[in-house]
């Protein structure tokens, strides 16, 4: 099956991990993909400062406009934040006739228009619902025998729409471990923000919210956390140094993306497929323990 | 604490027109909810909740200057909550927008950092993240630039070293040019939001 995959900003720099264990996991599953020709960023969700909604709304426009004029795939924003810029700005499109005026009246200035018949998906859910369990099954040849792993789901891979998942109960990312033979561990803390992209301006505040998710984590027996966001990635994995100095924890779990698992459960190259060297806390010890290698 | 509140339609006035969604808070029924799911909430001034209703009571200089309105971390938890379905989150993003154009900035180094992403996806149209790092960091100036470095300097070299930066800067889109022009027309049109 072909889709878009508009990878956005983050997957070519610090998760780079993320897109280099994603392409192999989904062309192994039958998937193919193209790219959006000449994408740009879809504003993340700190642009407002200095954009109004309307210019937010035209970024979007132009990367669906661009995807329409090729080809009528589903789009997959593995990134949260590209993923919930997209498929509001889609919705809201879709929904709104004279909003759908207004953008394309601004899109002519390149000669595009968007009539909104893309679909946008998060990764999670076309590996649930295109592909499924069983098919996943099918592809694992090292399960991951029990690992116990905490899948942080985050905010904005299912929040607002939840289109494929409860936004209050997620249970997606959960049923995909198990596919790869994983334990996922309940911890409540899963849907809690991280910090998102302010992270880095407000800093004092979020170290707080991610020290309460690693303890969850931890605290419920995670030998591992997974992820499918590389903003909760980055907040997770690059800042236990600090928390364990602000609040004396004792905290170094490996971060890995949900695709990194699925590529090592799938008896792939830990390097050149995982793309585990990319992680600052290692998790080589802990998945080889696991695979029995 | 005021006892005697009136109150002053011309503020709520003022970001029903000119406040992005700001319309949106006529929904508002005072449940609260959207304060006790936000996972910033201790350190908030004024919650959403409080904010909606000093819209109404016409305390411009309060609402504009909560730290509140910039401390967003766009999560979704008050949205997916609120009762009455308001987009709480594209209210506050909205009251952010008008506070910062009127150059108020009370959490400056958010209000920065969030400026200099924007002018960034002008100039290129994608974002190069070691490059909004240091123009964020130097925004106020080199001494405070070189702190804000040496303190995040090990944390780059982390990341240089296990190839999760870019090491080339950022190429423009091809079609750079006619982006920047639509993007100048929707700031000119819109409001300080856009209306829905």
């Amino acid at each position: 099956m072909k889709y878009f995959l508009y990878w956005g900003c983050s997957l070519e720099a610090s998760g780079v991990n993320y897109l280099r264990s994603l392409k192999p996991v989904c062309e192994a599953l039958g998937m193919e993909f193209e790219e959006i020709p000449d994408w740009n960023c879809c504003g993340a969700s700190v642009s407002y400062a200095g954009a109004n909604d309307l210019a937010i709304k035209v970024l979007n426009a132009r990367n669906l406009a661009l995807a329409e004029k090729k080809a009528n795939y589903d789009i997959i924003a593995p990134c949260s934040s590209c993923y919930i810029q997209m498929i509001k700005v889609n919705h809201e499109i879709q929904e709104n006739e004279s909003l759908r005026e207004r953008v394309n009246s601004i899109l002519a200035e390149d000669g595009l228009a968007y009539n909104g018949s893309i679909r946008v998906r998060h990764i999670q859910d076309v590996l649930f619902n295109d592909i499924g369990t069983e098919q996943i099954k099918r592809h694992v040849t090292k399960p991951l025998n029990g690992l116990k792993v905490a899948g942080y789901v985050g905010c904005q891979s299912v929040r607002p729409y939840g289109e494929y998942d409860s936004v209050h109960n997620p249970v997606v990312q959960d049923k995909l471990l198990e596919a790869l033979d994983a334990k996922p561990v309940p911890f409540p803390k899963k849907i809690q923000c991280c910090g998102s992209g302010i992270f880095l301006p407000e800093m004092d505040l979020c170290l707080g919210l991610v020290r309460d998710i690693l303890d969850d984590a931890v605290s419920h027996g995670a030998e591992i956390i997974s992820t499918v966001c590389p903003m909760c990635a980055m907040n997770l994995e690059m800042y236990q140094d600090r928390i364990n100095e602000k609040y004396g924890t004792d905290f170094d779990i490996p971060i890995v993306y949900l695709t990194q698992l699925m590529a090592v459960a799938f008896g792939m190259d830990l390097k050149r497929d995982a793309a585990l060297h990319h992680n600052v806390i290692p998790p080589e010890n802990i998945l080889k323990a696991a695979i029995g290698n | 604490m005021e006892t005697n509140t009136s109150y002053d339609p011309s503020f709520a006035r003022e970001v029903f027109e000119n406040v992005d969604s700001g319309e949106e808070i006529k929904m508002c029924m005072q449940c609260g909810m959207c304060a006790a799911s936000c996972p910033l909430r201790e350190h908030m001034d004024y919650p959403p909740r409080q904010i909606f209703s000093m819209i109404r009571a016409g305390k411009r200089d309060m609402v504009l200057n909560a730290n509140s309105i910039m401390m967003c971390t766009s999560c979704y938890t008050c949205q997916v909550r609120c009762p009455r379905g308001i987009p709480v989150i594209d209210v506050m993003h909205g009251l952010a927008h008008y506070a910062i154009s009127k150059g108020i900035l009370t959490r400056k180094d958010t209000a920065v950092f969030g400026r200099e992403f924007w002018q960034q996806i002008y100039k290129t149209g994608r974002i190069d993240e070691k490059d909004l790092s240091r123009r964020y960091f130097f925004a106020d100036g080199i001494i405070t630039g070189i702190k804000k470095s040496l303190q995040m300097a090990r944390m780059g070299i982390i990341m240089l070293l296990h190839g999760r930066m870019k090491i080339l800067p950022e190429k423009k889109i091809k079609g750079i040019k006619s982006l920047r022009s639509m993007l100048d027309k929707a700031m000119q049109t819109g409001k300080g939001g856009s209306e829905v």
